[in-house]
């Protein structure tokens, strides 16, 4: 799915270069679960700006899908943020002035769709989310569960194939976030390639992968799939929506 | 770009976009307005006079008293000015168009008429047609042996003798249709003052009354009554439009020469007369201009300051709709689209405001009906303005990075 081999990433201001990515290499396949862990500041974040296309590196090579990316201007960027990648925020990030419905309807804007057809996907990525019931919400009258489960389905709603979470649970109580982790889980079994940054090692080793980042470089990259208890006794059999 | 989630988004924020939305209204009533009256003052300016108006200069002199050989005086005075080069024609005329001084009469069309139908303006003096430039477009000009002496005519109306009067006139055609519409006006008759009867032998295409008039402007006759400086409004001389000001100078020393006691009170070519008339009319369309940018400037302003805090506050939103892949030009696209929305629910409720302040003018001044074109010149322009001033800020929108919706705290 995505392959990163020596990337490095300089930000530089008037004093100082900071080196938040240094030959950093990794390789994503398709329909994997991949935490991403690491101190604060090691350069978690800057990863995942890179590997979603909100911005470029300074060196290296980044093929996602095998097409490589440096270099690609502003609109082709855009198109494939739109189309191929889902972003979840720890801020959860809704648009505050519109209600559920339109905020899940936000990525479809940008591309060729018709109203009907923006309206349909909208209400299947809620009802996946087990949101139906909240179309005419505004953001701020929703649970940080809530919230962040709307921002899950307006990441789905465009259907990407590649899920890019930046601490998704970090502003959420343990109960919501079990719900949030069940729910990114369901998705990855839904055949999505996910990648999350967490700070939870509870969390993390409920992935199949994890990486950990030190000082922009990628250690202790456990290559054995781990799979949690609670998600292979599911993915036995019951395939069923979670519901809200 | 869809129109409804941004109307979804505006309603969050009623009370600014209300504002806005009031602001342009306001410009587009006012401005729709103004534009209508400056236009209207600047028509009035290029009204037709009648005369050769690049053509004419004037030289007045004060009356110093009755002198019994006034009309001799005159006529030594005219040949000498004749003479000087490039002069076409001299008369003494007792008024012009635009000029401070106007003799008017009342016009009927049956000898026991009550009222009057119309009030003409009277010009008289020799040779008038030629100097002043008009059109006589029927009939004939008055020939030299027509001519009566002012002193005689004025005696002849004390003493009721009729046939000391003058009794053939030239008329404007706009009076002869005024009076006679749609017949030939030659021959046809009508009344003055004391039942005295005129008939006219000739018509012109245009002399303006003196005082301009809004209704009736064009409502001018001409008499056969020869005139001394006295009733004049001094010597009015025709020549060569490059040559006005030579001629000004070179009829003022002529005229000094002949007699030295003389007071010369002004000396102008007819285009300054003109200027000079329409004075208030162009401070009038300058403060009108002057509000008209003042308003646009404001609304501008006013736009561009809410764009700006708009932009500011939704930083983090534009970079979380830049991740979730907007192209630039598609945030660009939103504020400018917003704007336009804005700018036309202001011009809607301007539309009405505009008819409702020109409604209240028409009542309260003489204002004609604001024409319905002046409502989508205005429309267009707050349109234009409204872009124009949501541009800066809407390029800086489009330039928030995309990782801000990662960033930002
Ligand atoms: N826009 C930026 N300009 C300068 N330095 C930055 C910028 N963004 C991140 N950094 C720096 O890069 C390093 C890595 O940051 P980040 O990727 O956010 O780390 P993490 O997400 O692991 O906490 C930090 O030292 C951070 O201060
Ligand atoms: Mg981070």
């Amino acid at each position: 799915m995505l392959e990163m081999r020596e990337v490095s990433k300089v930000y530089r201001t008037e004093t100082v270069e900071t080196h938040a990515l240094r030959g950093f290499s990794l390789k994503v396949d398709e329909g994997e679960f991949v935490a991403v862990t690491g101190p604060s500041g090691s350069g978690k974040t800057t990863f995942l700006t890179i590997a979603g296309l909100l911005e470029d590196f300074t060196r290296g090579e980044y093929l996602l899908d095998h097409v490589n990316v440096h270099g690609m201007n502003d609109n082709q960027r855009s198109r494939l943020r739109n189309e191929k990648i889902g972003f979840v925020f720890q801020a959860f990030n809704l648009i505050p002035d519109l209600n559920v419905l339109d905020n899940v309807e936000v990525p479809l804007h940008y591309r060729h769709m018709s109203g009907g057809e923006r309206r349909k996907r909208a209400l299947a990525a809620l009802e996946r989310v087990g949101l139906s019931a909240r179309l005419k919400h505004y953001p701020a009258e929703l649970s940080g569960g809530q919230q962040q489960r709307v921002a899950i389905a307006r990441a789905l709603a465009g259907g990407p194939r590649l899920l890019l979470a930046d601490e998704p649970t970090g502003n959420l109580d343990t109960a919501m976030a079990r719900g949030v982790m069940e729910l990114i889980e369901e998705i990855h079994r839904e055949g999505a390639t996910i990648i999350m940054v967490t700070h939870d090692p509870e969390l993390a080793a409920r992935a199949q992968r994890n990486v950990h980042i030190v000082d922009g470089m990628a250690t202790g990259v456990s290559e054995e799939p781990r799979f949690h208890p609670g998600l292979r006794e599911r993915t036995a059999g019951d395939v069923s929506l979670p519901r809200s | 770009m869809a129109i409804r989630p941004i109307i979804a988004s505006l309603s969050r924020h009623r009370i600014a976009a209300l504002l806005i939305v009031f602001e342009i209204a306001l410009a587009f009533a006012i401005v729709s307005n103004a534009v209508f009256l400056i236009r209207e003052r600047l028509q009035r300016m290029d009204i037709v006079s009648g005369v050769a108006d690049h053509q004419l200069v004037q030289v007045q002199m004060a009356y110093i008293g009755n002198e019994p050989d006034a009309e001799a005086r005159a006529q030594v005075d005219i040949a000498a000015l004749r003479q000087i080069p490039g002069v076409r024609d001299v008369a003494l005329i007792n008024q012009l168009p635009f000029a401070d001084r106007s003799s008017n009469g009342g016009i009927k069309l049956g000898p026991r008429q009550r009222w009057n139908t119309v009030h003409v303006a009277e010009y008289f003096g020799q040779n008038i047609i030629s100097t002043l430039g008009l059109r006589l477009i029927a009939g004939r000009k008055f020939s030299p042996g027509e001519y009566l002496g002012f002193g005689a005519v004025v005696r002849a109306l004390h003493s009721d003798n009729q046939k000391e009067l003058p009794h053939i006139v030239i008329v404007t055609e706009a009076l002869a249709e005024r009076l006679w519409p749609g017949q030939p006006a030659l021959g046809k008759t009508f009344y003055m003052g004391n039942g005295i009867q005129f008939r006219v032998i000739g018509v012109i295409t245009n002399l303006l009354r003196p005082e301009v008039p809004s209704i009736g402007a064009d409502y001018s006759i001409l008499l056969p009554i020869r005139i001394s400086l006295q009733q004049a409004a001094g010597y009015i001389i025709r020549c060569a439009p490059q040559d006005r000001e030579r001629v000004l100078k070179a009829a003022v020393a002529t005229l000094k020469r002949i007699d030295p006691n003389r007071v010369l009170l002004k000396h102008r070519t007819f285009e300054q007369i003109r200027h000079a008339y329409f004075q208030n009319d162009r401070a009038m369309a300058g403060i009108l201009v002057g509000v008209i940018a003042a308003l646009l400037l404001t609304t501008a302003f006013g736009i561009a300051g809410l764009a700006s805090f708009w932009v500011q506050q939704r930083t983090r939103q534009i970079g979380v709709r830049r991740a979730l892949g907007a192209r630039r030009v598609d945030i660009l696209r939103y504020f400018q689209t917003e704007n336009f929305l804005l700018a036309t629910a202001g011009i809607a409720l301007g539309c009405a405001a505009a008819i409702g302040i020109n409604v209240w003018l028409m009542a309260h001044y003489a204002v004609p009906r604001l024409p319905i074109i002046y409502l989508p010149i205005g429309a267009v322009t707050l349109w234009l303005l409204g872009q124009l001033a949501v541009l800066g800020p809407a390029l800086r929108a489009a330039r928030v990075a995309p990782t801000t919706a990662m960033r930002a705290a």
